[in-house]
C-alpha cells in the first residue's frame, strides 16, 4: 500500500529524483573501490599471515654419491622449496629445486650433480613464500 | 520522415535529453576509468613482495639475488649502500621470477653495509650485510 502511494507521487512529482541517482551511483562508484582494496588488503594480509607461519630448518647436510639434504618443516603450513644455495668463501652457487615438505615431517633430498665443496660451506634453501633457512658445515 | 521534415515541434527536448544521455554515460565512463586507474594502482602497490636471497661481494661489484615473491611484477628503481645511490644493472622480474642484481660499488673487507632495494612503486627491502674479510 505504502509502496504503491509512493509510486505514485514520484510518477506526479519527479523533483529530486536526478539527486538519488547522483547519490546512489556515487555510492556504486565508493563501494566499488572500498570493498576491491579491502579483498585486496585481506588476501595481502593473508600472504603475510602464511609466509610468519612458515618454519623450515635444514637438520642434515651429507656427502653421499652427490650431496644429500634433510629438511624439516616444524610450521603449520606445508612449504615449498624453491631455491637451494651452496655458499664458500669463493663462490656463491644457486640451485633450481621443487621440494615440499608437509607439516611436521622430514624429507631427505637427494641431488647427485651437487658436490659440496671442501672446507666450510653455507647451505641456504628458499621457500616460495620467502622465508629462508641457513645450514653450516664444513 | 516526412511528417517530421514539415513539423519540427517536439525536436528541442529529444535533442536535449539524447544530450543529457551522452554527458551522462561520458561522465560515468571517466568515473568508472577513474575507479580503475585508483584501484589498480593500490592494488600493485599492497601486492608487491621481493626478498633478498643471496648478497654475494665480488672485486668492486656487491650483487643481490632477488626473488619475487608477491603477486605483481617488480621494477627496481634505485639501490642504496649506506643510504647513498648506487649505479646497477636493471632488473624486472615478473611475478615469482628470481635473479641477479649487480651493484657497482667499492666496498672494504670486514664492514657492514646497509643495502637497500627500492621498487618503481615505492617497497623497498632493506638489510644489514657483513663484506667478507
Amino acid at each position: 500500500m505504502l509502496w504503491t502511494i509512493t509510486c505514485r507521487r514520484l510518477r506526479r512529482n519527479r523533483r529530486g529524483v536526478s539527486n538519488i541517482i547522483v547519490v546512489a551511483l556515487s555510492l556504486v562508484i565508493i563501494l566499488v573501490i572500498v570493498s576491491n582494496i579491502v579483498l585486496w588488503n585481506y588476501e595481502m594480509n593473508q600472504v603475510d599471515w602464511e609466509k610468519m607461519k612458515e618454519n623450515v630448518i635444514i637438520t642434515n647436510v651429507e656427502r653421499v654419491t652427490g650431496s644429500q639434504f634433510t629438511f624439516e618443516n616444524d610450521g603449520g603450513l606445508t612449504v615449498h622449496l624453491v631455491s637451494l644455495w651452496i655458499i664458500n668463501s669463493t663462490d656463491h652457487q644457486h640451485y633450481d629445486i621443487s621440494v615440499f615438505v608437509n607439516s611436521a615431517e622430514t624429507k631427505s633430498y637427494l641431488r647427485e650433480d651437487i658436490s659440496l665443496p671442501t672446507g666450510g660451506y653455507t647451505i641456504k634453501v628458499v621457500t616460495e613464500r620467502g622465508n629462508t633457512a641457513v645450514y653450516s658445515g664444513s | 520522415m516526412r511528417k517530421l521534415s514539415r513539423s519540427r515541434r517536439g525536436i528541442t527536448p529529444v535533442l536535449s535529453s539524447l544530450l543529457m544521455t551522452v554527458i551522462a554515460v561520458a561522465g560515468m565512463s571517466i568515473a568508472i576509468t577513474a575507479t580503475y586507474v585508483i584501484t589498480d594502482g593500490l592494488h600493485d602497490n599492497m601486492g608487491e613482495r621481493l626478498i633478498v636471497e643471496d648478497v654475494w661481494f665480488t672485486s668492486d661489484q656487491v650483487s643481490l639475488y632477488l626473488r619475487n615473491v608477491g603477486k605483481v611484477s617488480v621494477n627496481v628503481a634505485a639501490v642504496y649502500i649506506d643510504r647513498i645511490g648506487q649505479s646497477f644493472t636493471a632488473l624486472e622480474l615478473e611475478q615469482g621470477e628470481h635473479g641477479w642484481l649487480n651493484v657497482t660499488y667499492s666496498w672494504s673487507a670486514d664492514s657492514a653495509y646497509e643495502i637497500k632495494v627500492v621498487t618503481r612503486r615505492g617497497t623497498n627491502v632493506v638489510d644489514y650485510y657483513m663484506s667478507p674479510s
